[in-house]
């Protein structure tokens, strides 16, 4: 990761946002930034943090995300692609109302659920039936609606009995499909997420993919991670590349995974020559 | 409307959905927000606590049994040390040194559960949006829970003691609210120092056992009256009695116990009122605070 996001690098610029029918959004993030101070950073330990802190050294500063605008119309899926490390988990983040944005804003119409992994606080000694209430409680369901999903999120996990039991017992299967079950059944305007069709056997993954498109179909908007080309391609009617932090193109699947092959092709032949420049031994290249 | 607002009821505001910018708003609409947080998420503390419970009790093979055995077994701890190294005498030590305990325990246990609480659901922090506020004070009022479980013991030591025991004894929920109060404050502050400071949990260990020693717990504030120390050190004796642990450990004491010559009396209403308007501004600065750190948690944890 660079300190420093290479703007001139823009393809597309997005368009100034709320000129043009500012009613029909679902979400609108406008330049956002998210700047990260790495004296307060869990690797570093308190002295540096406390120095850092009493000889007021300029503080190291890093834009995980800078000046990044996306407007999610209702019923549409955007796919978020890039390389490890572009700032695609950090943008969800700043959608999802997790993290405040360091600089810009954003504005979400109707419930937004994270669905950024499946077992999150998910607690082993616990059975399902309180997890399950808990997880609904964190995701801010009332205690009367939780009761009335109860047996729809059994259901659709698969869980039967199982549901009683704690939940170091159950396969790691059973947990995703509990905590997509659980996450889904917010009936969320707006689903995020991240990575996780990718979880699961054939089977999970065939039923939550339908459960996606049945969000997306009921006009809801769904903002989507991931590292699968495919279901970009067939299934999201946008995509968005961001590298190093910032939105390199916006437009329809094709042309973006297109861009996204291809720069991923440059960027290790540009590594590979590197290396090789550096003296480094052929056969050691052939893992990249 | 901000990003903690995001989950509200779809059915009492015509738009759901959030609005964050880098702005942070002021001090006391950080307050309105900290408390509608807690007003809302109610249930979501409820079951914490419940799940919090039933994990403790889970693992051993005595469960719940340990939250009437702990107090016990520490109270026959201090006893025998007490009554080895020192040679003045305290009637009824027992039932004495246990009211003490009890508060002291649940104090504890709350501030040291609260520094862990955010450091333990980071996962839950980074990939959800929920008041984080919940989290110090589900442990805080699991801790009433064990308080309310040690009163058991309590009352089986009394029943030793039939000459303490008094109606007075329906003021400790009282007294309690006033310690919770404090106790909240404390483990808010803590709780969102120890996520971008993590020897605080470490430290905070060490400060509790002092607080505790310096507090009268082990020994009343009479005897140390009675000792000299203070004869010449009237600053000294102002800060040891403005400690909000001796305000409470001696109400509890009062009505409890009683003083070594008599039956239990009446608490110092006025220490404890002082302490209580004390304790509400202090939670609210912490609410402040703790809502002021917390768009910050995600990114630091």
């Amino acid at each position: 990761m660079t300190t420093q996001p290479a703007t001139t690098e823009s393809v597309a610029v997005p368009p100034p946002f709320e000129r043009a029918r500012p009613e029909d959004y679902a979400m609108l993030a406008e330049d956002v930034g998210v700047e990260y101070d790495l004296r307060f950073n869990r690797k570093t330990p308190i002295r540096q943090s406390l120095s850092a802190a009493l000889t007021r050294k300029p503080p190291e500063r890093f834009w995980a995300l800078r000046h990044v605008s996306l407007r999610l119309e209702h019923g549409e899926s955007l796919a978020v692609i890039g390389p490890n490390g572009a700032g695609k988990s950090t943008l969800l983040q700043v959608l999802g109302g997790i993290i405040r944005p360091s600089e810009g804003r954003v504005h979400a119409r109707g419930r937004v659920s994270g669905l950024l992994t499946l077992d999150v606080g998910f607690d082993r000694q616990l059975t399902g039936r309180e997890n399950t209430r808990l997880g609904c409680a964190f995701l801010g369901l009332e205690n009367r609606v939780t009761r009335e999903l109860m047996p729809s999120i059994i259901e659709y996990a698969e869980l039967g009995d199982f549901i009683d039991a704690p939940l170091k017992t159950y396969s790691s299967g059973m947990r995703a499909r509990l905590g997509f079950a659980i996450a889904t059944s917010v009936d969320p305007d707006i689903l995020l997420l991240d990575e996780v069709l990718a979880t699961g056997d054939a089977n999970f993954r065939e039923k939550s993919k339908q459960r996606v498109l049945e969000l997306v179909e009921a006009a809801k908007g769904v903002v989507l991670v991931t590292h699968d080309m495919q279901w970009v391609l067939e299934y999201c009617n946008r995509a968005i590349l961001i590298e190093n932090g910032t939105m390199i193109m916006e437009g329809d699947p094709e042309s973006v995974v297109e861009l996204h092959r291809e720069r991923t092709a440059e960027a290790r032949a540009r590594a590979q020559e590197r290396a090789l420049a550096a003296g480094a031994d052929e056969r050691t290249l052939l893992v990249r | 409307m901000r990003a903690s607002q995001l989950m509200r009821s779809a059915r009492t505001e015509p738009e759901v959905g959030f609005r964050t910018d880098a702005a942070s708003p002021g001090p006391l609409a950080l307050l309105r927000e900290g408390l509608g947080d807690i007003a809302s998420r109610r249930p979501l503390i409820r079951w914490l606590v419940e799940a919090d419970m039933k994990k403790r009790g889970s693992d051993t093979a005595l469960g719940n049994l340990w939250w009437v055995m702990d107090p016990l077994l520490q109270m026959v701890v201090y006893v025998i040390f007490v009554t080895i190294i020192t040679s003045r005498k305290i009637p009824e030590y027992p039932l004495f040194i246990f009211a003490a305990i009890l508060p002291w325990k649940w104090f504890n246990a709350a501030v040291i559960d609260a520094t862990k609480s955010l450091l333990e659901a980071d996962r839950l922090i980074k990939r959800i949006q929920f008041p984080k506020i919940v989290l110090p004070l589900a442990a805080t009022t699991a801790g009433v829970i064990g308080f309310a479980f040690g009163l058991i013991p309590l009352a089986g030591i009394m029943l030793f003691y039939p000459d303490r025991i008094s109606p007075l004894v329906l003021l400790i929920p009282v007294i309690a609210l006033v310690q919770f109060v404090f106790t909240v404050a404390i483990a808010l502050l803590v709780a969102a120092g120890n996520v971008f400071f993590r020897d605080l949990g470490n430290v905070a260990g060490h400060v509790l056992r002092l607080w505790w020693y310096l507090s009268p717990g082990l020994y009343s504030l009479a005897v140390l009256d009675q000792s000299g120390v203070f004869a010449h050190h009237k600053v000294l004796r102002f800060l040891v009695g403005a400690n909000p642990f001796a305000i409470l450990l001696e109400a509890y004491r009062s009505v409890i116990y009683g003083s070594t010559d008599g039956p239990p009396h009446l608490p110092d209403f006025a220490s404890l009122g002082v302490l209580l308007v004390a304790s509400l501004a202090f939670v609210g600065f912490a609410t402040i605070v703790f809502k002021r750190l917390e768009p910050s948690f995600a990114k630091v944890l």
